[in-house]
């Protein structure tokens, strides 16, 4: 394509691109009518001006421009936008889902109140998250990563008078600060290592971080030397901000309590694109990570993914399913920058983004219809609980189509962009066990083991959900031509259809069942694959074994041919109770932090304090022992002398009689009693 | 008559204007100060606007590099062979100074505005809260280390009889406290005040001088006197400098608050009422931090290098201790009173770093917790005004019946927990940052403090945020029945309040360089005393 | 030659009966012969020392003088004891008590 725009032109248009979401959420706040217009509008435009970037960008050019913004001593911190291949098919991923979620939230959300303030923290989030994606330093990418938190926090709690919401964005706000002390030490390290935070001067061509090595334990830059374990520190650091993120384990339990949120948001942000944010920046500095770092990577992005499939095995909350569901997927992509095949982690970042909006977006669709019904008849139940649905297919089939078009897609049949983004994903992994062997081969065994959990729990919800016969009619005693379940209006459908079209495979490559022909995956994997056995073989196998996993499905929970009663084993409860970490987080860490806190409290008061306290009271002690020391002691011997005088005066007083002889008397005794003094001594 | 001197006298003729005004008029004063208060903020940010800032500027050790200098003979004293006792009125500002003159300035009106909860005796109160106006500008702006001593006692005053007189149930256990705790170190400070008089002459007139500037200068010390480092006289086996720096620190310390001498904060935060809550916190604290550069690191830069381990260790653990009780309050006034402790740990983490970034950053952190403090002290007194109850237990759900008050709070509270766009973010950034490279730059504090204390930042967002969830959030209940028609949303002064704090927050987290660009030069200056 | 002891005997003597009448008589005016005995058993041995003096006469100058500061300090002792008598009507010292402290 010809260069219409020049780099500055284009600058501008990225600038408009982030410009106008902010200027929705400001305005939304303040025209409160108009919020869901404007929001629609304003990632419109976004979504425009996206498209015109990556026509542009797209394997062409860098875009850097970057402004003065704090200069202290070393550091010289800017802000500007950094455009690059990964940016710009972000940004477009962005703008798209969050244009069809914006749509799809008109109707969604048509009821509510406060509908203004969903509509400016959803503009927010798409400010924030473009921004993060565009980021040129890690200062800026920090602080939008957390205003991309911050939003999502607004967001999860945006229902604030329900208990459960307010406690999971607290919770999902806290989890993602753990993560960012991470992310902020990380930073510290590198600006103290580099003396700059610029992404393309640290990890563009000709970058800092490849003229930095690791020699006598010593990690040497061109600026400053650290001990070596800093290298493998500052990996961990920000891989900690990613795991936050990314809900990988042990920090993923928030992802599943933030479905307390809206059901369109959880599509959104904590399916598509925020927590992708994790992968994101695994991926804009994945030079940095030496060998240490990516092993451990590999090894969490694995075991948070085959957790995650395996709780999600067992919810009954349909919400719940979707949400191990993605940590599971965001596990496959901690898994692929661990063995190094950042193109699949990318290409499965993408392609993942929309069938798992879909998935979400579906769900919500059955949702908001059982909670129609619920609020008509008055009778109390879980609008969530898949065990009150069933057989849906026939009353709302559009949705039933597009839901089953992304449950294929997320199990990685052929013809669905899943085949070609998750089977990339496999193949690495067992080329890379087959480099490294011995315990390596632990990893392909495990992550082809949770591709077809995947393939399970995903058909599982499909046929409880979808076939079957509709159990809610016992639940409230109507038949389901008495409920009125049907597809919803357009503002709904749309949004889904378009969805399920990017679902399949041919969008992202010329030949959907070769991996080799994506483009997307070519635009990102720039050494040459080598062809190998792998290649043939991976595919096959998993998806032989896939479709027999779906047709035992189908049997188990649609046709209920099958029925395996399995309740009250261990493996169960493990699974159904999500491995029991919410009861260990909560109850064991919550509350020795906050005994910890009441510790710290109580030696405040009465220690710290205590000695404060002491310290007056035992001057006040002193000052008392002195008043008596002082009243009864020196004060005593001054009135005491002047008893004894006054005593003494009274005593000789009896003396003077008045009788004048007395006195000639005492007279003669004195001079006489003188004289025997004189004479005996 | 210069600019300074108006600054800091205005308040305290309008001070006496209102003693003098007739019992008739009580109901004007709050108005009088408020106006006095508002032209006060004008001239200061006159001051700020027109600062000049650049390497010619930078004040610190270099005199004639002080802005606005005021200095007139006030006493000479002929004491015979030992030449003259020169007092020097002496005022100017440099880029340490500047921001917190106008801080001050701000956060006086912000009180003022918030003096209206004060019903009894008004007459008296804005006399003091005026007399205390004067003595804080004062102590920003004076160079002579006597004047500085002056002022800085007259704070205590007025402050114990506000606190005293007009605060909540327990006030005279927390006044007398807190006058005694934080004379306690100023008096010590008086002996080294004097040390550093025999010590330092005044290379224009030959007198020995009371001139801070001057002291910051080893050149003026006259050799074998006692605080001069070439002497290096010993007092029981320590060095007189290090005991007078820790000693100056210790006096210091005590009004930042550091750990171990916080124990006063809580109380008289507590016990003090809300302007004056406002005052203690956004000012009073600052003084601390100040003081610290200013006097402690700026005379004794080689005792303080030799102690930058501890001063850092001790930042630390204020920032971790102090979270933790803010954690385990149940007092929002207390959490918030603790929360200062946590926040002001990171002042004295980045003066212990003696890098650009983490001085830079503590001073940040001092302007920014100026007025984040200054917000939340003002948000319990809107809670306590109404309803005269603060136990975090006792509210629940706030946000449906006071959402523009809930707006505020969570402006507030994201702001102080570091959310980037405000301007605690960049401060407490810029510490750790100046912390963490300071073991490349100059050795002096490990990597694992700035680690550390990173933590702070994540229970910040510990506290806050469950206060927020049990306060504000979920479904209304509240202890009485009768709060619901009590606690109403905000009114257009407290909005007027709350507002400038807000935005200025926000201006400050995403344009720092306003502050920034008007101490570099002096950090800058600053550092080459460490050198 | 009558030998000094001889005079400081009598002395001795008068000395001690005018000390006895000042302790024992109950009459004001016995009180003050005895005084007087006591000052005359005085200025006899002044004049007796004075013999053995350096300077001559001496011994009667002194005793010369007394004798005129006697005859005054009578008069005076005589008027307080007439005032006395004025006052309390009785010259008996035991019947008064005037200078009790």
């Amino acid at each position: 394509m010809e260069q219409f725009l020049n780099p500055y032109q284009l600058f501008l248009i990225a600038i408009l691109a982030i410009t106008a979401p902010f200027l929705a959420f400001i305005l939304s706040l303040i025209f409160k009518k108009i919020a869901a217009a404007l929001g629609i509008l304003s990632i419109s435009i976004s979504l425009i001006s996206s498209v015109i970037l990556f026509l542009h960008l797209w394997k062409k050019q860098t875009l850097h421009y970057s402004f003065q913004w704090i200069h202290i001593g070393n550091v010289k911190i800017d802000v500007g936008i950094l455009l690059n291949d990964l940016s710009v098919i972000m940004l477009v991923l962005i703008s798209l889902i969050a244009l069809l979620v914006h749509i799809y939230s008109v109707e969604y959300m048509r009821k509510e109140i406060l509908k203004y303030r969903y509509f400016a923290y959803l503009s927010l989030f798409c400010f924030a998250m473009m921004c993060v994606v565009m980021a040129d330093n890690f200062f800026i990418l920090y602080a939008f990563w957390e205003l991309v938190g911050f939003s999502s926090y607004l967001l999860i709690g945006f229902w604030f008078t329900k208990e459960k919401a307010v406690q999971a964005n607290k919770k999902a706000m806290i989890m993602n600060r753990i993560g960012d002390i991470g992310f902020l030490i990380g930073i510290m390290i590198m600006l103290s290592q580099f003396h700059t935070l610029d992404i393309d001067a640290l990890f563009g061509s000709g970058s800092l971080i490849d003229s930095s090595f690791v020699q006598n334990g010593l990690w040497v830059t061109p600026f400053s030397t650290m001990p070596g374990y800093w290298l493998s520190i500052a990996g961990f650091c920000f891989f900690a901000g990613a795991i936050a993120k990314s809900a990988q384990f042990p920090l993923h339990t928030w992802l599943p309590d933030a479905m307390e949120g809206p059901t369109a948001v959880s599509s959104l942000i904590h399916a598509a694109t925020m927590v992708a944010a994790g992968v994101f920046l695994l991926l804009r500095i994945a030079p940095l990570f030496n060998d240490v770092v990516l092993v451990s990577m590999a090894s969490i992005g694995l075991f948070t993914a085959f957790m995650a499939a395996s709780i999600a095995l067992t919810q009954n909350d349909i919400k719940k399913v979707l949400a191990f569901s993605t940590i599971s997927q965001l596990g496959f992509m901690v898994l692929a920058v661990g063995v190094q095949d950042n193109a699949a982690a990318v290409f499965h970042l993408i392609t993942h983004a929309f069938f798992k909006c879909l998935l979400f977006l579906g769900a919500g669709i059955v949702i908001h219809q059982l909670h129609h019904i619920k609020e008509k008849s008055n009778v109390d139940f879980d609008e969530q609980n898949m065990d009150n649905m069933g057989g849906l297919r026939k009353l709302m089939p559009i949705t039933g189509i597009v839901f089953f078009i992304a449950a294929m897609a997320l199990s990685g049949l052929p013809f669905t962009s899943g085949y070609l983004s998750k089977d990339a994903i496999l193949v690495s992994v067992f080329e890379w066990a087959d480099l490294r062997g011995g315990i390596f081969w632990l990893f392909p065994f495990v992550v082809s083991i949770t591709s077809w959990l995947t393939t399970f729990y995903i058909f599982r919800v499909v046929y409880k959900v979808f076939f079957g016969k509709l159990r809610l009619e016992k639940v409230i005693a109507k038949t389901k031509e008495q409920m009125h379940i049907h597809d919803p209006n357009y503002w709904m459908t749309v949004p889904v259809i378009i969805l399920a079209v990017f679902c399949f495979g041919v969008f992202f490559a010329y030949n959907p069942l070769n991996l080799d022909s994506s483009w997307v995956y070519h635009g990102f994997n720039l050494q040459q694959h080598n062809e190998g056995i792998y290649h043939l073989m991976v595919p096959l196998y998993i998806n032989v074994m896939s479709l027999a996993l779906i047709f035992l499905a189908h049997l188990i929970y649609a046709k209920k041919k099958i029925s395996i009663n399995f309740e009250q084993t261990w493996y169960y409860k493990l699974s159904y109770n999500q491995w029991y970490f919410n009861a260990f987080y909560d109850v064991f860490l919550m509350k020795m932090v906050l005994f910890k806190a009441q510790t710290f409290y109580w030696f405040d008061r009465n220690i710290i304090d205590g000695a404060v306290n002491f310290s007056g009271i035992f001057i006040l002690r002193i000052s008392k022992t002195a008043d008596w020391f002082d009243r009864n002691i020196i004060d005593g011997l001054v009135n005491g002398s002047a008893w004894l005088v006054s005593r003494l005066g009274l005593w000789l007083r009896g003396m003077l009689s008045g009788k004048l002889q007395h006195y000639f008397i005492w007279m003669l005794i004195l001079f006489l009693s003188f004289m025997i003094f004189k004479i005996v001594i | 008559m210069g600019i300074l001197t108006i600054l800091i006298f205005l308040p305290l003729v309008f001070g006496v204007v209102i003693l003098l005004m007739p019992k008739s008029l009580t109901a004007y004063f709050k108005y009088l100060t408020v106006a006095v208060s508002l032209a006060q903020l004008i001239i200061a940010s006159w001051l700020f606007y027109q600062f000049k800032t650049g390497v010619n500027f930078a004040g610190v050790s270099n005199l004639s590099q002080y802005q606005w200098i005021e200095k007139l003979d006030w006493i000479r004293l002929d004491v015979g062979s030992f030449g003259t006792l020169q007092i020097d009125y002496l005022l100017g500002v440099d880029g340490f100074s500047i921001g917190l003159v106008w801080l001050s300035a701000l956060v006086m009106l912000i009180a003022a505005l918030s003096s209206w909860e004060i019903k009894t005796n008004l007459k008296g109160y804005f006399a003091l809260f005026l007399l205390l106006d004067t003595a804080i500008i004062g102590v920003f702006c004076s160079l002579d280390l006597f004047l500085f001593y002056i002022f800085y006692e007259l704070m205590l005053l007025p402050l114990y009889f506000l606190i005293g007189m007009w605060g909540g149930v327990r006030r005279e256990y927390a006044a007398i406290k807190f006058f005694l705790y934080t004379l306690f170190g100023s008096i010590f400070m008086l002996l080294v005040i004097a040390g550093l008089y025999l010590s330092v002459t005044d290379p224009t007139t030959g007198n020995h001088t009371f001139n801070m500037v001057y002291a910051m200068n080893p050149a003026n010390y006259s050799a074998g006197f006692i605080l001069s480092a070439a002497a290096n006289v010993q007092i029981l086996g320590f060095s007189a400098r290090s005991i007078s720096f820790i000693v100056v620190f210790i006096a210091f310390a005590i009004k930042v608050p550091v750990f171990p001498f916080h124990t006063w904060l809580p109380d008289a935060h507590v016990e003090a009422p809300t302007p004056i809550s406002i005052i203690l916190a956004g000012i009073l604290l600052k003084v601390g931090g100040y003081g610290i550069i200013r006097i402690a690191y700026g005379i004794f830069p080689e005792v303080a290098v030799s102690l930058s381990f501890w001063m850092g260790l001790l930042g630390v653990i204020s920032i971790i201790y102090g979270a933790m009780n803010a954690l385990a309050q149940r007092d929002l006034k207390r959490l918030i009173a603790y929360s200062s402790v946590s926040h002001m740990g990171f002042v004295l983490l980045g003066i212990a770093s003696l890098t650009a970034e983490g001085l830079n950053g503590a001073m940040m952190q001092m302007i920014s917790h100026g007025f984040l403090s200054v917000m939340l002290f003002f948000i319990v007194g809107v809670i306590y005004n109404r309803v005269h109850d603060r136990d975090i237990y006792n509210f629940r759900g706030l946000a449906n019946q006071m959402p523009v008050f809930t707006g505020f709070v969570m402006i507030a509270f994201f702001a102080s927990l570091g959310l980037p766009g405000f301007s605690a973010f960049i401060a407490e950034a810029f510490t750790l940052i100046g912390a963490f490279s300071s073991q490349a730059i100059n050795g002096l504090l490990p990597r694992w403090m700035a680690m550390v204390a990173a933590f702070g930042i994540l229970l910040g967002a510990g506290y806050l945020l469950w206060t927020l969830q049990r306060m504000f959030f979920g479904t209304l209940r509240l202890k009485k029945e009768e709060w619901q028609s009590q606690l109403k949303d905000l009114n257009f002064r407290e909005i007027l309040t709350l507002t400038p704090l807000a935005v200025l927050a926000l201006v400050l987290g995403i344009m720092p360089s306003l502050v920034f660009n008007v101490m570099s030069s002096s950090v800058n200056q600053f550092l080459m005393l460490f050198k | 030659m009558i030998p000094l002891q001889h005079f400081l005997f009598i002395s001795a003597a008068l000395f001690s009966l005018g000390l006895f009448a000042i302790i024992t008589r109950k009459n004001a005016i016995q009180i003050l012969m005895g005084i007087e005995l006591m000052i005359n058993a005085s200025i006899l041995n002044i004049v007796a020392f004075g013999k053995y003096d350096k300077i001559d006469n001496t011994g009667q100058v002194f005793g010369l003088f007394i004798i005129v500061l006697a005859a005054a300090a009578v008069a005076v002792a005589l008027v307080i004891i007439m005032n006395l008598y004025k006052r309390v009507k009785t010259i008996d010292p035991n019947q008064t008590n005037l200078l009790k402290g």
